[in-house]
């Protein structure tokens, strides 16, 4: 508008960033950050069903298995670490889908 | 199945308390109800009833949603006739009972009743994600969310949206409380921005108005007031809702200063 018009003529409002720009970016990340959030329950799921599935393939140390989700700013992953002690020899076809 | 002929149940929902939930229920209501539709508006809000003090009918009260729910009274018994609009009805909430006095499957029978008798049935949602948002929404056909363009607000639309989402009802979007002066100066966030963030279909823009302030002191319906920004805004609501779904949707608009106007004649305008 006119107003917007004179500002830019006038140099004025550039340097100044809106703070509606700011709600948004914050807004925008503390959305990713509440979806993100996993209950204890559905941690401990996911955990048992990542062993059973990797299981099917891997003798592994259930004992030292590890699992995280870590987020950082832009991305957030979920780490899962485990050792493997040996290959099953017989995978069946029967596992997969 | 439900039947063609049964009313419409809407829920008037938004997570965060204070954003305009209760005037959106009056003024939709009161809209739809001028348009000829028979209209009831519940007020979900056990424990802390305030659509009848809006409504103007808190002196009428005699048997309240609790009763009708639990076949103390029968529903006429409890709904209670607006006297200045034909067809519109507002069935309270108790004011002795808390929100655990209800469950949602007592809801969705209450619900099926209500279907039968009216066209509109809109439920004023309390505050919150608990056992008051869940009886609001048990019997619920469509939500319309009302969101202020505020972080906090957005936020907690988002939540409910989820929760909508996952009970399969497909949410539309009403940003209410608009301060047109500060979206133009860029201290505010515009409906825009408010919709990239949601994603969900809009249906209104409501800006900021002190006759909503002025309605509620009487007990006057707002969108019998003719100078009422917001009561015009939610009448276009209703009218969308009824079904003039082409309606177009006007962004509030600050007022009265010249160079705007020119600027607008010009072109200049966003």
């Amino acid at each position: 508008m006119f107003n917007d018009f004179l500002k830019k003529m006038m140099g004025t409002g550039s340097s100044k960033t809106d703070s509606k720009d700011v709600a948004k970016k914050r807004l925008k990340f503390a959305l990713i950050y509440d979806k993100l959030e996993v209950s204890d329950d559905t941690l401990r799921c996911l955990h048992r069903d990542i062993i059973d599935v990797i299981s099917r393939y891997f003798e592994i140390d259930q004992e030292a298995f590890k699992m995280d989700i870590r987020r950082s700013d832009d991305l957030s992953a979920l780490i899962v670490n485990t050792p493997i002690l040996s290959a099953k020899r017989h995978v069946s076809s029967q596992g997969q889908r | 199945m439900r039947c063609i002929l049964d009313g419409r149940i809407i829920v008037i929902t938004s997570g965060k308390g204070g954003v305009g939930k209760t005037t959106a229920t009056a003024s939709i209501g009161a809209a739809l109800a001028l348009e000829g539709r028979r209209v009831a508006v519940v007020d979900m809000d056990i424990g802390l009833r305030n659509l009848d003090v809006v409504m103007g009918l808190e002196n009428r009260i005699v048997f309240n949603v609790v009763d009708a729910v639990k076949g103390k009274c029968k529903l006429k018994q409890a709904a209670i006739k607006d006297r200045r609009i034909e067809n519109l009805y507002l069935i309270p909430a108790s004011q002795s009972d808390n929100k655990n006095v209800l469950a949602p499957e007592e809801m969705e029978r209450f619900g099926e009743i209500l279907r039968k008798e009216f066209d509109y049935i809109l439920m004023d949602c309390p505050a919150g994600i608990e056992r008051g948002f869940e009886n609001s929404v048990a019997s619920a056909d469509e939500a319309v969310v009302i969101c202020a363009p505020e972080v906090s607000s957005v936020r907690d639309a988002d939540r409910v949206i989820g929760l909508l989402y996952a009970k399969s009802i497909t949410p539309k979007l009403v940003i209410n409380r608009i301060i047109p002066e500060m979206v133009e100066r860029g201290d505010m966030l515009n409906h825009i921005d408010v919709v990239d963030v949601l994603s969900i279909e809009l249906i209104g823009l409501v800006p900021m108005d002190d006759q909503v302030i002025v309605a509620t002191n009487t007990g006057t319906p707002l969108v019998l007031q003719r100078k009422s920004k917001a009561g015009e805004a939610f009448r276009r609501i209703a009218l969308r809702l009824n079904g003039m779904t082409d309606l177009p949707i006007e962004v509030p608009q600050a007022e009265g200063h010249f160079w705007r106007k020119v600027g607008a004649k010009l072109g200049l305008g966003k």
